[in-house]
């Protein structure tokens, strides 16, 4: 009884609660909004958010943020877009983002973790150095003519498309990671309470480090993901993509204090984020009003999680 | 889990752990000098020393955290060097290198230290095993084994109440501590050290600790037991090592020794000298509160401080005396009754406010609540007069450094110059430069809230003769004090408090320290006897014993 | 550049007192237990401040960028680029006094975003005097601002989730109120600030120099700038000690806000047009502005000479770059590297300095 309530009152069956709810009502608004063709869009565009929010999560579990995010991404995909174009092999073109994803987000993870610069800093420079760095060498160029078979999120094995495998693959295999192994409890400790966390022989540093090069890569998918999912790449930063992902993650639960959260959650909330800016078409308000929306929520989440913690007496 | 096959209670006197001969310093300080210590399988050790003497650093040491210095020639220069003078680390034996916490760990050396180190937004359960937790053959976390280890664990130490899925954040502090402890000895812990364990519990949950650390012994398990106040180690400790400059001055078993030979250990004089009190003069009321009451912990409160007294506020820790003082002082404004000042009702909203109507409040924690630690002595000095200090909005840094240089002298704080870090001087001249702060902004009223906790014994005595002082000048003092002694020897008047209430009130000259216990305790109902009981016989212990240092 | 203004101008701007006063408190870094033997102690503590290291940094840089190009070196361009870093530097003043208190504004581009529109949108659709509509401006900035700052010490909402949330929020209003349409075709006077001169120099470096001062003399030398400090290391301990902790962080987010404001009807005025889009990532350029002049994120030490030198090194780097032949906003490359090096190069400093102080 105490679980199943426990259960109903967590962050995740919020999100599923409101997801079904927006369904319905908007679906019973205008049918339309819930045809398949409808759905498919919306996990189709934003499944690669999905994606990196995941490691977002993770990140800020532990305690950290990643505000370079949305320009990793746009260098990622430029790279693999570039490489599929000069003919380099298709399999190359896709594992080329999770490596180069690995790496830079591992550079991030050095100077946090081991410099002791905070993260919001160094993520900050990264996101110029990454931003400014991709103008200066592309110029801001489009890349046309890809080739053949290199636009994975298009495929559609059993009618599904791609994205949503990925999504839905890649968060289970996180969750289970995160629920389940001793590295991803302790990224956990790390952020619940440092101190603690070193005394039970838990390497901070190592934490970090690792923290960052798993997001690196589930970045580096999501950079995949974005690219082939249209038949160009515009080699430029996708604006405020970082802004959407860490919406993404905090409305899925994570507290920015570190210690909890879930990458089911933030799954969930990516996937209602997207549904909702998809809604506001189908109820006729205008689209320019969805970044008000998403504020909204963002607030109105934290306010609950204040509330609940209040209750709980983990805040004063 | 738990290593308890060795023989029955206190048999074996065999050391587990012994440390000889340890150095630390810092830059500058010497921390520790040529310190030996052992504990035997079972015993509860108690550590004491004033703050400063190396309790900490020793600590430290034995738990990884500090690596004592590397057998040094120049420390041991003015000794004979023999065998016997090398600095080691045995357990049971065998010398051992301590060199990270994990390694103590290793060892089974655990320690539950002052702050509680836990995870609050994760399970019992998950903090009890993190970082040992068991696992399935696939390498991944067993779950359900966790849980189910957890529950042993609990039960083990007689702990039923407590739901290993429960958030460890939704718990009270005693919660805590009983989880931190079984979080140690899952680690198999041979030696628990437990630092100042008492400081943040109240009556009940001291009892159920003294419990079980009375299990620990009989599972072996070696007690390194830190703490402040004399009678839990008479309760508790079988032997006792004190402390003094990072030194060890002797070793002595508890039912060999008294309290006043510990504080001669700790500092050389007697109880009798640590409570000067000075009779005044006591006037007019200046601060009356009449049924005032915040939610949860003040209730319905009325008290009457007048000029020239010193008004004792004694009670368990948790009876409500912090909150009703941050009421009084605005930080937490009463939500009902009266306060009046001087015949004039007035409402406190902020410490602003009260700090206007002349109240100050020298606060339990220093750290966190009484300074900035990362500013200056003439910044926190000038803190509540800054108003004072500036022309239009400007501050008057000459007259902020002549007043610094002014309180260092009258409170004879020991420090290089006013522009010294708070955060570099010890905590008696850190609780100094809060006094300074305090009479800077010309107080009629002075709340001190365990003024001399965590301070040493001859800061304490200053502290004890400037809180007379000031009273004999006609100010109206409000003590809150853990410490009978120190509620009976600086008292004019005496107030107790218990579960937010105002209980009892007594003249200092008639009362008895059986009478305040049992009032702090409420004896007489029936859930809280037997918890509080065993307190109500430590305070009493406390107390009779320093009866030759109470002024007449 | 600015900083070569600085010791002519105060005369007229500002009490001669208030000027050799801000010369002193100004640079005074604040924390730096004073040495015994001052005059040997000087030179090494100058260079081993931040602020030392970072105008280090901007004369090699100036050095560099003079030999590389001769379209950098001219009072033309110098002043140019004043115009250009007028709304961050408005904006970065405030926040270092964000930053100082452990906080931090995400907000402040969504809420110039937000002003310019409400000033488009008030003049244009329904009808206001242009002189309200400005009024008006600048008055949703301080309400954004002072909305971020009830949030935050009323309700305990966390200064950076509670920006990141109206970062979203407040841009979304402008994106909503406009309908993503742009306004332009103001009145001729209304250029007068963004576009104008008074006296040979740029109108809104006027009001930069003077906000600059205020703000330096108020944080260095009044109870309120003393106050922040206090709040930065040590919340708690300042509430302890009487000092209106709630007032002064409602106040310094509203201020945030409010020259948000200001640097929105500055912006509108130097481009000619209102765009919903106004000001995205500001808050990156003012915050790496803020850290690159040694405000620590986790607050209690920060200058706004610093700060000052922050903009005009960020500005100056990202000119000096463009006039080389590298594009647009690859210029911005730029600051991610001076932040990152210049705090790697104050640590090194620092762990050099302090030796082998135990961390304990």
């Amino acid at each position: 009884m105490r679980r199943v309530l426990r259960l109903l009152a967590s962050q995740e069956a919020v999100l599923l609660l409101t997801l079904i709810t927006l369904f319905v009502v908007v679906g019973s608004i205008n049918p339309r909004y819930i045809a398949e063709r409808n759905l498919y869009s919306i996990f189709l565009g934003n499944a690669y958010i999905a994606v990196a929010a995941i490691g977002m999560t993770m990140v800020i579990i532990s305690g950290n943020i990643d505000i370079s995010v949305g320009s990793l991404i746009g260098v990622l995909a430029t790279i693999s877009g570039t490489m599929a174009v000069s003919g380099v092999p298709i399999i190359l073109c896709w594992l080329a983002p999770v490596v180069f994803g690995v790496l830079i987000s591992s550079i991030t993870g050095f100077l946090v973790a081991y410099l002791r610069i905070p993260s919001i800093v160094v993520t900050l420079g990264m996101l110029s150095i990454l931003k400014g760095g991709l103008i200066a060498v592309t110029g801001g160029a489009w890349i046309n003519d890809l080739p053949d078979g290199y636009a994975l999120a298009q495929l559609k094995p059993f009618g599904v498309p791609m994205p949503i495998y990925f999504m839905v693959v890649l968060t289970i295999v996180a969750a289970l990671w995160m629920r389940h192994t001793a590295t991803g409890r302790s990224i956990y400790a790390v952020g619940g309470n440092a101190e603690a966390a070193r005394l039970s022989g838990i390497s901070k540093r190592r934490t970090i480090m690792t923290v960052f090069a798993v997001h690196g890569a589930f970045v580096g998918i999501a950079a995949v993901l974005f690219a082939t999912q249209l038949s160009v790449i515009q080699s430029t930063v996708p604006p405020n993509l970082e802004l959407t992902i860490i919406t993404a993650s905090v409305v899925g639960g994570v507290s920015i204090l570190g210690g909890t959260g879930t990458v089911i959650g933030s799954t969930l909330a990516a996937v209602l984020l997207a549904a909702i800016g998809s809604s506001l078409i189908f109820i006729n308000v205008s689209p320019y009003w969805l970044r008000a929306v998403q504020g909204m929520m963002i607030l109105l989440t934290v306010l609950a999680d204040l509330y609940r913690r209040r209750r709980q007496g983990l805040v004063k | 889990m738990i290593a308890a096959t060795h023989a029955p209670l206190n048999t074996d006197n065999k050391p587990v752990l012994s440390l000889q001969n340890i150095s630390k310093s810092f830059p500058g300080v010497k921390a520790l000098q040529n310190v030996s210590f052992s504990i035997n399988t079972g015993e509860v050790h108690a550590l004491l020393g004033e703050n400063g003497a190396g309790k900490s650093t020793l600590i430290k040491i034995i738990s990884g955290v500090y690596q004592p210095d590397s057998n040094p020639d120049n420390s041991l220069s003015k000794h004979k060097r023999t065998a016997d003078d090398t600095s080691k680390i045995q357990l049971d034996g065998i010398t051992v290198n301590l060199d990270s916490p994990r390694t103590a760990q290793k060892h089974g050396i655990a320690t539950i230290y002052q702050e509680l180190l836990l995870y609050p937004e994760l399970s019992v359960a998950e903090n009890i095993f993190m970082g040992h937790a068991p696992r399935t053959r696939f390498g991944t976390l067993d779950w359900t084994k966790t849980r189910q280890l957890a529950r042993e664990q609990l039960a083990s130490l007689d702990i039923h109440d407590l739901h290993v899925d429960q958030q460890v954040g939704s718990l009270s502090v005693g919660n805590r501590q009983r989880v931190e402890i079984a979080k140690a000895l899952s680690q198999n812990a041979r030696i628990l050290i437990m630092d100042e364990p008492t400081a943040a519990l109240t009556g009940t949950d001291v009892e159920r600790l003294f419990r079980i650390v009375d299990l620990l012994r009989q599972r072996d398990v070696g007690v390194i037991y830190i703490s402040h106040r004399l009678e839990e180690i008479f309760t508790l400790a079988d032997r006792v090592t004190v402390l003094r400059d990072g030194a060890t001055v002797g070793t002595r078993d508890v039912s060999d020794t008294t309290e006043d030979l510990l504080i001669n250990m700790m500092v050389g004089r007697t109880i009798s000298e640590l409570y000067p009190k000075q009779p005044s003069v006591i006037g007019a009321p200046v601060l009356e509160l009449e049924n005032v009451t915040r939610a949860p912990l003040t209730k319905s409160i009325s008290l009457c401080l007048r000029r020239g007294e010193i008004l004792g506020l004694a009670g368990l820790v948790g009876s409500g005396r912090s909150e009703l003082a941050q009421t009084i002082f605005g930080i937490t404004p009463a939500q009902s009754g009266k306060i009046i000042h001087k015949d004039r009702p007035v409402s406190i909203k902020s410490p602003a406010k009260a700090v206007e109507l002349g109240i100050a409040y020298v606060p339990e924690d220093r750290s966190t609540q009484g300074l900035i630690r990362e500013m200056r002595i003439s910044e926190n000095t000038s803190m509540a007069v800054l108003k004072e200090l500036s022309n239009a909005t400007l501050i008057d840094t000459k007259a902020e450094q002549l007043l610094a240089d002014q309180s260092i002298k009258k409170f004879a704080i020991r420090a290089s110059s006013s522009e010294q870090l708070v955060e570099k001087l010890s905590g008696g001249n850190q609780q100094k430069v809060v006094l300074g702060k305090w009479m800077a902004s010309r107080p009629e009223v002075l709340i001190m809230d365990e003024p001399t906790r965590g301070i040493d014994v001859g800061a304490k005595a200053e502290i004890h003769r400037l809180m007379s002082e000031l009273a004999c000048q006609g100010m109206a003092v409000l003590m809150i004090s853990s410490e009978l002694p120190e509620i009976m020897g600086m008292s004019d008047t005496i107030a107790v408090m218990r579960e937010g209430e105002l209980v009892a009130t007594f003249d200092a000259a008639d009362a008895t320290q059986e009478q305040i216990a049992s009032a702090m305790m409420g004896s007489g109902t029936t859930t809280r006897t037997a918890a509080a009981g065993d307190e109500a016989v430590t305070a009493i212990h406390g107390t009779a014993s320093s009866q030759p240092g109470i002024d007449p | 550049m600015t900083s070569d203004n600085l010791p002519d101008k105060p005369a007229s701007v500002a009490s001669g007192a208030a000027a050799t006063g801000e010369a002193t408190g100004l640079s005074t870094p604040h924390h730096n237990s004073a040495g015994t033997n001052r005059n040997s102690n000087l030179l090494r503590r100058v260079f081993l401040s931040h602020e030392g290291v970072l105008l280090i940094i901007l004369i090699a840089s100036v050095l560099t960028l003079a030999t590389q190009t001769d379209k950098f070196l001219t009072t033309d361009n110098l002043l140019n680029q004043c115009r250009l870093m007028a709304e961050v530097a408005l904006v970065a003043l405030p926040m270092t006094y964000i930053i100082i208190t452990g906080g931090i504004d995400l907000s402040v581009g969504s809420i110039l975003g937000l002003c310019a529109i409400v000033l488009g949108v008030a003049w244009k659709n329904y009808g206001l005097p242009l002189e309200l509509a400005i009024v008006l401006c600048i008055l949703t900035g301080a309400l954004a601002g002072a909305v971020n700052g009830f949030f935050i010490t009323m309700v305990g909402v966390p200064p950076l989730i509670m920006t990141l949330a109206t970062l979203a929020l407040y841009r979304g209003l402008a994106e909503g109120i406009s309908q993503s349409r742009s306004v332009r075709g103001y009145p001729e006077w209304f250029y007068q600030l963004g576009q104008g001169q008074f006296w040979g120099i740029p109108s809104q470096l006027w009001l930069v120099i003077i906000a600059l001062l205020i703000s330096g003399f108020v944080l260095s030398r009044s109870i309120f700038g003393r106050a922040l400090y206090a709040i930065g290391h040590n919340e708690t301990g300042a509430r302890y000690s009487a000092l209106p902790v709630d007032r002064y962080k409602l106040i310094i987010y509203s201020l945030s806000g409010f020259m948000a404001g200001i640097a929105a009807f500055i912006f509108v005025s130097r481009v000619s047009t209102t765009r919903s889009d106004m000001g995205t990532g500001l808050e990156l350029d003012v915050i790496a502005a803020v850290v690159l002049g040694g405000t620590s994120i986790f607050g209690g030490t920060g200058t706004i000479l610093g700060t000052a030198l922050g903009v005009v090194l960020i500005q100056l780097l990202k000119n000096g770059l463009a006039l080389t032949g590298v594009k647009g906003d690859a210029t911005i490359m730029v600051i991610g590297l001076v932040l990152i090096a210049s705090i790697l190069i104050t640590n090194y400093a620092r762990s050099r300095q302090s030796g082998q102080r135990s961390e304990h």
